[in-house]
């Protein structure tokens, strides 16, 4: 081995003896460096990519000419489709040690001989750059447009299929994300980026059918009668909202049947009973004018038959009268003056003949005393019984006879008989014809004191004769 | 959970062939022997000067 400083061949001393450079620390960390080699080495061969980088990384930070390391790691970025980084590494590789470096030479020759594999590439990437861009202004579905064509492009862009992965979850498609991630997982099995967002994914997935399976346990079941009915909560639930809504629609359909009805079938009820009452009134005033015009036929067929009544009854008025008279005759012939009064007072004159009247004339001249005396007497009976309105007919059936009958007696008479009947002025007239034509007997006295003392109300005891 | 926002900001654009040529440029290829080197040149001459 040669001193890494200048150069002497130093054996297997730790220390080299020319210029006293550490080659013992040298040697550590060159070894250091292939330990990383292997590990990277190791978990490239177990697809652990993201390990092997790192790895690899670590040990070309100790042994920069380590080519195997850095052809190594140009094929692990080669895998995860980060190509442009995996020639980059190659590059270098061949820079460092240009000969005797067999798989950058392969690799750079392999890319060379395909002309259109970095335009394809660049392109890719390109397209996957735009995606981020995409991504960050919001624009998600473009995103995932250009994505999708990235990992047709390169199916090995583990960072694409992490970005869709992403952007499905962020989405809730959780078995896409699922589907792109396990394919990056297959490319880069340990990738810590893919790992957690397959935890993600699996959680998002748990809870979902959870949510599922619970709302599948969510069953109701309940007897109606002699049946078992089952049902889940959530269709119980739209039931009795069913069932409520239909509650809600029949109160509703009455509420506007009532208010219908209100403005619109009540008014109409109205118009036809007030339409219905004018009708009857008319109608009953029509009934009224045919009463009325049916009463006064009635009337003029009462006026009728009573005219025919009368002039019935003056035709059998006749016949008595004159058998009335002749009765009279007779008992005044016979001497029986009282009976003959009594029967000429039956008899109607009007309803006599010429010779019929004559007869009466004569015959009650010749009776007229007797008459007259007799209602006289009837007179002072009442009078005297106090019943002074049977008195007053007879008393004036006297004074219309005679009116001076027995010295005004039956005129003072009949005056008293008004005034103890309240007919003050009745009464007065009598006394003043009392006292005009019989001043100074005990009759004409009597009436001029009631009227000196204008109270008739006095008695005629009271008075004194 | 993750965050959607927080997690897009990882995500860094890919270099391009076009800018595969200044990424070489610009790596530092400084390793561990490169410091023992320096170290260890620093050194001799610190040796020499005394």
């Amino acid at each position: 081995m040669q001193c890494f400083m200048c150069g002497t061949e130093v054996g297997d001393n730790k220390v080299c003896f020319n210029c006293g450079a550490d080659i013992l620390l040298y040697k550590q960390i060159i070894y250091t460096s292939y330990v990383f080699y292997n590990q990277g080495l190791e978990k490239a061969r177990v697809k652990d990519i993201s390990g092997a980088i790192e790895a690899l990384k670590s040990s070309l930070q100790y042994y920069k000419y380590n080519t195997n390391a850095r052809n190594l790691l140009g094929l692990c970025y080669y895998q995860v489709g980060d190509t442009v980084r995996a020639i980059n590494e190659w590059v270098l590789s061949k820079n460092l040690q240009e000969d005797n470096n067999p798989f950058a030479d392969r690799y750079l020759a392999e890319i060379e001989s395909d002309p259109g594999l970095l335009n394809k590439l660049n392109s890719t990437i390109k397209k996957y750059n735009q995606a981020i861009e995409y991504c960050k202004n919001g624009s998600r579905d473009l995103a995932t447009i250009q994505l999708k064509k990235v990992i047709s492009q390169n199916p090995n862009l583990v960072k694409a299929h992490q970005l869709l992965g992403l952007l499905y979850i962020q989405e809730g498609k959780f078995a896409d994300a699922r589907k792109v991630l396990s394919a990056a997982a297959k490319i880069d099995a340990n990738n810590t980026t893919t790992i957690r967002y397959i935890h993600e994914v699996k959680d998002r997935l748990k809870d979902q059918n959870t949510s599922r399976r619970r709302k599948k346990n969510d069953v109701v079941s309940f007897n109606d009668g002699n049946e078992t009915i089952i049902m889940t909560e959530g269709s119980l639930r739209s039931m009795l909202d069913n069932t409520r809504t239909s509650l809600i629609n029949i109160v509703l359909g009455i509420i506007v049947g009532l208010l219908i009805c209100f403005f619109l079938i009540l008014p109409t009820v109205k118009d036809n009973m007030k339409d219905g009452n004018t009708k009857t009134v008319l109608s009953l005033d029509e009934t009224l004018e045919e009463a009325r015009s049916e009463n006064e036929t009635l009337q003029e067929e009462i006026k009728a038959l009573k005219g025919d009544l009368s002039a019935y009854d003056d035709k059998q008025d006749v016949a008595t009268s004159y058998d009335n008279l002749l009765a009279a005759h007779n008992y005044s012939a016979a001497g029986d003056t009282k009976t003959a009064c009594e029967y000429i007072q039956l008899v109607t004159k009007d309803v006599l003949g010429e010779e019929g009247k004559k007869a009466y004339d004569n015959l009650y001249t010749e009776l007229s005393p007797a008459i007259t005396q007799g209602y006289y007497d009837d007179g002072n009976s009442f009078y005297t019984e106090e019943n002074y309105e049977s008195a007053i007919i007879n008393f004036k059936n006297v004074v219309d006879i005679d009116e001076d009958y027995n010295e005004g007696a039956a005129l003072f008479l009949l005056g008293d008989c008004y005034r103890l009947t309240g007919e003050k002025e009745a009464a007065m007239d009598c006394f003043n014809k009392v006292v005009e034509k019989h001043p100074s007997n005990k009759w004409g006295r009597q009436a001029k004191v009631y009227l000196a003392a204008d109270d008739t109300e006095l008695s005629a005891t009271e008075v004194g004769e | 959970m993750i965050d959607f926002e927080e997690e897009i900001k990882k995500y860094e654009p890919a270099i391009e062939v076009e800018q595969a040529e200044e990424d070489i440029k610009a790596r530092d290829l400084t390793d561990l022997t490169d410091l023992l080197v320096n170290i260890s040149a620093q050194n001799a001459q610190n040796n020499v000067a005394k």
